[in-house]
């Protein structure tokens, strides 16, 4: 009664060209439609179909929720690291034109990389999101930090 | 030519509305959001090509796999009532 063997195949086939368009969305963005948070939502979406077919403790195990946290971090440093090293490079917050050897080569870099943090985020958060959505009411706490099961047992929605 | 392909998808598109809205079952329902998605993504593509810009194809792709997405998750929660569980009670077999 559970075996939907075609959504399996169809999905282990569909998610790859998911993952490979968010990234032609992410690294394309500066000639055609498309852009960091375009391109994270796309990217999620093929983990949030690998969920759907396959379970959330799959998923999980796939893209752990404490990678998750780090990466929704690491995209925003990423996004400010930027930022900063333009200041150090002797130039305004967020002044792309200092990154290259010349002006239009550093801002080309400049929102590629910080596009590239806009993505990276994005797509972490909306994984944790359906995370919290799918995992409602289980047994675990382990999506928002380490909240042992004294913390838990405070709170009246753990 | 174009111009022709486009009011023919309009005909279909509100021909799958009507059996959204009148649908006497929630999988007609489902079944005509999906081909309503999947006109669009013709739709879209068509509207590219008589505005000269055929950048409107990369849009038309991720409707595409987004609508397939949202079909098969509304499919999901309707059939199990929940999003967590797998497809399959023991992962292991046939794939």
């Amino acid at each position: 009664m559970d075996h939907h063997f075609v959504i399996r195949v169809v999905g282990k086939l569909l998610i790859p060209l998911v993952l490979l368009f968010a990234l032609y969305v992410q690294f394309h963005g500066d000639y055609g439609p498309g852009g960091g948070f375009q391109a994270g939502v796309i990217f999620a979406a093929g983990f949030i179909l690998y969920g759907l077919i396959y379970g959330l403790d799959t998923l999980r195990r796939v893209f752990p929720p404490w990678l998750v946290r780090l990466l929704v971090a690491f995209g925003v440093l990423i996004y400010a690291g930027t930022g900063i090293a333009s200041m150090i490079l002797g130039s305004k917050y967020l002044d792309y034109s200092v990154l290259g050897p010349t002006a239009a080569k550093g801002q080309h870099y400049g929102i590629l990389i910080v596009e590239f943090g806009v993505g990276m985020t994005v797509a972490s958060a909306m994984v944790l999101i359906f995370y919290s959505f799918a995992g409602r009411g289980r047994q675990t706490g382990e999506d928002f930090g380490e909240i042992d099961s004294e913390d838990r047992r405070d709170r009246p929605d753990g | 030519m174009f111009w022709a392909a486009m009011i023919g998808i309009l005909v279909a598109l509100a021909l799958a509305l009507v059996r959204a809205i009148a649908g006497p079952t929630v999988y007609d329902r489902i079944l005509a959001v999906n081909s309503f998605g999947t006109l669009t993504v013709l739709a879209l593509s068509v509207i590219g090509f008589l505005m000269g810009r055929p950048d409107f194809l990369d849009i038309a792709l991720v409707y595409a796999l987004i609508n397939f997405i949202g079909t098969i998750a509304v499919l999901k929660f309707l059939r199990y009532g929940d999003f967590a569980r797998a497809t399959q009670a023991d992962d292991n077999d046939l794939v």
